[in-house]
């Protein structure tokens, strides 16, 4: 084993599932801000393209400071940084919940990234292997393979419209937001046909034809695993005995 | 590299076949010229004007494009609102878009499927829709990426006369197409691309 990358997708699986649980439980921003600097660690130790992904979702990252700002509107406490009249908009306290928030989804994020460096092949022979029911472990399997081809048919219907003569900003926003409304129509449709003509095609081919399948690919969990697996809980564990002891 | 190295020149007056085998370079350069695809290095010039500082929606303006799976630019709920939909936000009054779309739908033979859902039409009666919403919009040039696949004998001949009443009124076409009998009679040019270059182009 060369690194986390080469490990058994039932490891990585185990040790998403321990960083996304410490994310979620622990409320204090410090232990926050450590849980996703090992995040970060580790995926970038499992060779993910986690700079190559925040590039591909700068876009959004002004989301994420709209998040921290509103969560900070709506729970103001502690001194008050920013005010309108007597409206408290930014507040010492409100900001630390806010920025809490945006760590915890950057946590599940960013450690779901370590999922992507196995193949979804193996993700799903994992669950398999876990007594997943293998019609549940394939949905998975064709859920993350059709993904980007919803991204790309929403990527077509933009250029379709644009190409009817409409400059998306310049029209009254009424009638851009019924323009928006037009994506969810070809790409749902799309997904349906799309659904039942691979339905069609894997009966053609027998699927689920016998009640025991075999596996060309089967995975085997070495030493490194385990210890990895024992590693993860027993630290997560320690951390939210520890975490909830003192809180 | 797809292209390298090609310099081409469209002309309104002119109808204009792009033939050439799969894996030419056809789809691309007609991608290229409407602005869907962006050179990596070079220019293209609609009018006159660069490209790379024209937005999709302006050269879809001038440039009607039909692609080569006409599944991927239909998104109205129903064929009548296909063809409609540019000219609402165009701002028609009712009246003239009901005439507009009416006589579309007579041409396109497609008037017995105006409240059908596009998605559910065949192969042959989504490319006439297609076809249909590219043309309601007025462009000065029209690019057809295979716009045969998928019609029968008939409906490929009511293709034909289309085209050429388009021809007559001035309208300036590129068709990329491996159909020969339907090129043959209606090119004043013909290109012929092999592996990303133009080896023939006649007049």
């Amino acid at each position: 084993m060369t690194g986390l990358k080469d490990f058994d997708p039932r490891t990585k699986l185990v040790l998403v599932l321990c960083l996304s649980t410490l994310g979620v439980f622990i409320q204090d921003a410090i232990i926050l801000v450590l849980v996703f600097c090992v995040s970060v660690l580790l995926s970038i130790a499992s060779g993910s393209q986690l700079f190559v992904l925040i590039k591909k979702f700068r876009r959004i990252l002004w989301l994420f400071v709209a998040i921290a700002v509103i969560q900070s509107i709506f729970v103001p406490s502690g001194r008050i940084l920013l005010n309108i009249g007597q409206i408290k908009l930014i507040t010492a306290g409100g900001l630390y919940k806010g920025i809490a928030m945006v760590l915890r989804m950057s946590i599940v994020m960013v450690s779901a990234s370590i999922m992507a460096t196995s193949n979804s092949r193996e993700i799903v022979q994992g669950l398999v292997q876990w007594k997943t029911p293998y019609e549940i472990a394939f949905m998975v399997s064709v859920a993350i393979r059709f993904l980007p081809m919803l991204t790309d048919e929403i990527k077509n219907v933009v250029t379709a419209v644009q190409l009817r003569g409409i400059e998306l900003d310049k029209i009254p926003v009424r009638q851009r937001l019924k323009v928006y409304s037009y994506l969810i129509m070809p790409v749902v449709s799309g997904a349906v046909i799309r659904s039942r003509e691979l339905a069609t095609a894997m009966e053609t081919r027998a699927f689920r034809a016998y009640p025991r399948r075999t596996s060309y690919m089967v995975l085997t969990m070495q030493r490194g695993d385990y210890s990895v697996i024992f590693m993860s809980l027993t630290i997560s564990i320690l951390t939210l005995i520890f975490y909830f002891k003192v809180v | 590299m797809v292209i390298d190295g090609l310099s081409l020149k469209l002309f309104q007056n002119q109808f204009t076949a792009i033939t050439g085998p799969n894996g030419s370079g056809k789809t691309t350069i007609g991608k290229i010229m409407t602005g869907i695809l962006k050179p990596q290095k070079g220019h293209v010039l609609i009018s006159g004007r660069d490209s790379a500082g024209m937005k999709l929606g302006e050269i879809g303006q001038k440039v009607g494009y039909l692609f080569q799976n006409p599944g991927l630019q239909i998104f109205a709920p129903t064929v009548r609102e296909e063809i409609s939909f540019v000219l609402e936000l165009k701002g028609h009054s009712k009246e003239e878009i009901d005439q507009m779309v009416s006589r579309s739908l007579d041409e396109f033979d497609l008037s017995h499927r105006s409240d059908a859902f596009p998605f559910k039409l065949s192969r042959g009666e989504m490319q006439r829709l297609a076809i249909a919403a590219v043309l309601v919009n007025k462009p000065d040039f029209l690019i057809l990426d295979e716009p045969t696949t998928g019609l029968d004998m008939e409906r490929r001949k009511a293709l034909s006369y289309i085209i050429s009443d388009l021809k007559e009124k001035g309208m300036g076409m590129a068709v990329i197409s491996h159909d020969r009998a339907f090129i043959s009679s209606l090119a004043d040019r013909t290109i012929k691309m092999h592996r990303g270059e133009i080896v023939d182009d006649r007049t």
